[in-house]
């Protein structure tokens, strides 16, 4: 007998909303991540993209479950703000520019709060403070400043201008990372006088402050009140290179959530079997540190992202194989992978598995696909990724839940 | 007032600085305008070779006693710009029987010591080759270091009254009434600042772009570039260099290089010199011959793939061999009596590792010309610099910052330890330098993340510069261009990540690069 209802494998945003949809309708379900997924380096922000242009097109993960999105946000924020951890913006905002850390234009929507500030209109003669902090190499005030002033910022601020504070006691650590900062800032005494001294840094004037991504990590929310009162300005977080800060915070509350709501999870190490049995998964096994664990399960979410999350992977041949299941995976051919510019739409974005209406892919029965890994989106280009991890963890938790098969199986167990 | 030299020299790689510091010594009072960085063409683009001369004992003799010769001039008057790793011919079950048969004899013909190595030393003191491998040889190959090479010609040739400048690109020739050259129009390929330079004799080490700097003085030369094309591997795979016992091919060449492995080298002919790209077949053709060296080399990570063009010089109008049986030997060409033009020279041909002996000969012929009597003395006083190798391992530079007490030596650049200071200090010596410039001096962004990290740091730390964004994007397209022929693996998730970074947060691709300062900036 089965010992889990589900197993999600992935830890990112799909696997742990799918594991905590999952939870929440009662099964008995065990996420599997391997490492660190796109939370810790992303922005942190939720890119839903243009849901209604993108569900018209044809093969895009939209066009089967596009109308989930909505539903699927609202849950995501309820759980999130019942976490600690309020976003802003709702499904449908239209999307406006936020400056960011070079100083480039990104198109945004739902961020949390600690960055929404970015996001209100300009009024009439406000300007933007850029903050960096001294010894701090992941923020570029100077250059940042620089690069938004030349911007073309429709409503955008007045006036840029760039600030460096220093905080205190970070003279004794070398290459101070975004983390290590977040971690001192939840420390009550060291934030009461950082705070103090970037307030002495500012220049006079009214300002919106972008800062970096940094205002503590377990205790954000007291930080980032603190800040603002402190700095007697609207603030907002500008997130940088990882590791990220504000992802950090999201995973964090999604896994504090999954606890919750009675899923199990495990960190830190992938996928090293399969058992099968015809068309069936019947359980994977994890490499723990001592032993393997058997995960056998009535139902599987792969969830384990694409190429740069490690659930795709490339060979010189130009085979891609997904890495689990060894389902197969649709791609262009290997000539069309990339385009000269780095900076440009890559035809390899949209690599990944085709699953039917019910998220299944070809040849397995009890395996279901979110997030990523699925085929036909270009999750950089149309900025959606987020929307298809949430909609798409939603909709395989309402397809497993309405077979219902596994509450029977729980009933028996307990 | 226009400055005048009595020679100008074309071309800042090798070749070029060698020609300068050979003619400074001489009191020929020269210039050198190179159009990139120094160092950036064909010289910057090699496998890092010195040659034993045993590659070309079979096919070009000449070649091959030059190389013998000049590698031990090289390790007297270069001895920090080497690493005398030793090199090993070995012969695989694809390589021919004749060939292995007449090798030795050849190498004693032309004077390289190439001794016969038992088997069991050879797999004792590389374990990853091939065990198929029947038969070896041991010469003296090692690597070299070009940058520093070239580095250290320029500094000696400065110091005996030599100028040099770069990011000047020839533009134009003034010509007097009887077809001589009279000055060098120069553009300064950032500012866009033209100017003139007054020339007593002009001198083109342009190496495969040669054929571009004569057809300014209305001359035709052929060029013939040859692309080589190389593939960067992410560790030390041998501690020799290792060469095929095989007429040159694909794929038959694995040098140790610092931190890494350089596998090489495809051969195809080309019609623009600019042309570098590595294609995908040559990658592959690469990697398949490379198995034949290092069983599984294939499946090793990839950092990068670059190719330089070898400055081959079409001897007949039309040539339908392959180039690289083109002899590999240099040649001085007089435009005087071919073309008309007096007072042009031009150096094609030839290698790396026979830089100075093309600097000596050329230097010789210009030095009649103009009357010069002093000899050439480059054979025998050592270049400025350490007097023994310093290979680069990542721990020299841990252990360097750590003897300073880890100070201010806040990493930029984490996979090749490139502090700030460091950093600083090249940005004083060069202020106006781009990231590449940077990289060829602190080795930034040449680790497994190439570039995806210290980018942004590093152009922050360029403060007001008005290029600043072109600085950026620049490098991440210079950095994109070698990461994307070997685009798999692991090093595809890390181009992955790098694009969600870049596009995904940080929204690069919406820099505003459209200022009257920087659009004529080089990118």
């Amino acid at each position: 007998m089965p010992t889990y209802d589900a197993v999600v494998i992935g830890a990112g945003l799909a696997g742990l909303s799918a594991g905590i949809g999952l939870a929440e309708a009662g099964a008995r379900v065990f996420v599997a991540g391997k490492g660190m997924g796109a939370t810790h380096w992303a922005h942190g922000g939720v890119d839903v993209g243009d849901v209604e242009a993108l569900s018209r097109r044809r093969g895009h993960p939209y066009a089967r479950f596009g109308d989930a999105v909505g539903p699927a946000l609202t849950a995501h924020l309820a759980r999130l703000a019942a976490a600690g951890l309020p976003y802003r913006g709702s499904p449908g905002d239209t999307p406006r520019l936020v400056p960011t850390a070079v100083g480039g234009l990104r198109p945004a929507a739902i961020l949390p709060e600690a960055q929404a500030a970015g996001l209100q209109p300009w009024a009439g003669g406000e300007g933007l403070l850029m903050l960096g902090i001294d010894r701090f190499k992941d923020v570029w005030a100077q250059m940042a400043a620089r690069n938004l002033a030349r911007q073309r910022w429709p409503d955008g601020p007045a006036e840029v201008r760039w600030a460096v504070a220093e905080l205190p006691w970070v003279e004794r650590l070398h290459n101070l990372t975004a983390l290590e900062l977040a971690r001192l800032f939840d420390d009550p005494d060291w934030r009461a006088r950082a705070l103090a001294q970037v307030r002495a840094a500012l220049p006079d004037g009214t300002w919106r402050i972008g800062l970096p991504a940094v205002l503590g990590l377990a205790r954000h929310a007291e930080v980032f009140a603190e800040a603002r009162e402190t700095l007697g300005a609207p603030i907002f977080e500008i997130p940088s290179l990882p590791p990220s800060v504000p992802g950090i915070r999201l995973f964090e509350a999604l896994r504090e959530r999954l606890l919750a709501a009675g899923g199990r999870f495990q960190f830190g190490f992938g996928v090293v079997k399969v058992e099968r049995s015809a068309d069936h998964v019947v359980a994977v096994h994890t490499q723990g540190a001592s032993r393997t664990l058997r995960l056998a399960a009535s139902e599987f979410v792969l969830a384990t992202g694409g190429i740069a999350g490690g659930g795709l992977r490339a060979t010189a041949d130009g085979m891609i194989s997904e890495r689990v299941f060894g389902l197969a995976v649709e791609a262009p051919p290997q000539a069309e992978w990339l385009v000269d510019d780095p900076l440009a739409e890559q035809p390899l974005e949209s690599a990944g598995v085709r699953v039917d209406a019910r998220l299944r892919p070809a040849g397995v029965r009890n395996v279901r696909v979110i997030g990523s890994m699925l085929a036909g989106q270009r999750y950089l280009s149309e900025r959606c990724g987020d929307g298809v991890a949430l909609a798409s963890a939603q909709r395989a938790v309402q397809l497993l839940s309405a077979r219902s098969a596994w509450s029977s199986v729980r009933n028996v167990a307990s | 007032m226009t400055p005048t030299f009595d020679a100008v020299v074309i071309g800042g790689g090798a070749t070029g600085a060698g020609v300068l510091r050979d003619l400074a010594m001489r009191g020929v009072r020269g210039l050198l305008v190179e159009r990139g960085d120094f160092g950036s063409g064909t010289s910057g683009r090699y496998h890092g070779l010195l040659h034993s001369g045993a590659r070309y004992v079979v096919s070009d003799p000449g070649s091959a006693r030059d190389c013998a010769a000049e590698n031990g001039v090289l390790r007297r008057i270069a001895p920090g710009c080497l690493e005398l790793t030793g090199g090993y011919f070995v012969a695989t079950s694809a390589d021919p029987e004749e060939y292995l048969d007449g090798f030795a004899a050849a190498c004693a013909a032309a004077g390289i010591a190439a001794e016969r190595v038992p088997l069991g030393e050879l797999f004792a003191a590389e374990p990853l080759l091939n065990r198929e491998i029947r038969a070896a040889y041991h010469v003296p190959d090692a690597a070299m270091e070009p940058w520093e090479l070239i580095d250290a010609n320029l500094e000696s040739a400065r110091e005996h009254g030599a100028e040099a400048w770069r990011y000047q690109a020839v533009v134009g020739f003034a010509r007097d009434s009887d077809g001589q050259i009279s000055a060098v129009e120069l553009e300064d390929r950032r500012s866009g600042e033209r100017r003139s330079v007054g020339c007593g004799t002009v001198i083109s080490a342009a190496g495969a772009w040669a054929g571009q700097v004569a057809a300014l003085a209305g001359v035709e030369l052929k060029m013939s570039p040859g692309k080589g094309s190389m593939l960067i591997m992410n560790r030390r795979v041998t501690n020799a260099v290792v060469n095929r016992l095989a007429p040159p091919g694909d794929g038959d060449i694995l040098v140790p290089v610092h931190t890494v492995s350089i596998l090489g080298t495809t051969d195809i002919t080309v019609e623009d010199p600019d042309d570098a790209r590595v294609t995908r077949d040559e990658v592959a053709a690469l990697l398949a011959d490379g198995d034949r060296l290092i069983p599984g080399l294939s499946g090793a990570r990839v950092l990068r793939a670059y190719a330089g063009c070898r400055p081959l010089y079409e001897e007949s109008d039309v040539s339908d061999e392959p180039s690289r049986e083109i002899s590999r030997a240099h040649h001085l060409i007089a435009h005087g009596p071919r073309d008309g033009v007096a007072n042009l020279w031009s150096i094609v041909g030839g290698k790396l590792t026979t830089y100075r002996l093309m600097a000596q000969q050329t230097a010789d012929a210009v030095c009649a010309s103009l009357g010069v009597a002093a000899g050439c003395r480059t054979a025998m006083e050592p270049l400025p610099g350490p007097a023994a190798a310093r290979p680069y391992w990542l721990g020299m530079r841990l252990a360097d910052i750590e003897a300073d007490g880890g100070g201010d030596a806040d990493l930029v650049c984490e996979c090749e330890l490139v502090t700030r200071p460091m950093l600083h200090a090249a940005l004083e010596a060069q202020p106006d330098a781009s990231l590449d410039d940077l990289r060829r001096t602190t080795r930034l962004g040449m680790g497994p993340c190439q570039g995806a990290f210290c980018t942004p740091r590093a152009a922050a730390m360029l403060g007001d510069r008005d290029d600043g964004q072109r600085a950026l994007l620049g490098f991440l397209h210079e950095r994109f261009r070698g990461t994307r022929p070997i685009a798999w693996g692991d090093q595809l998730a890390e181009l992955w990540l790098e694009t969600g970074i870049y596009r995904g947060s940080l929204a690069v691709e919406t820099l505003n690069v459209e200022t009257p300062e920087a659009r004529d900036a080089d990118v």
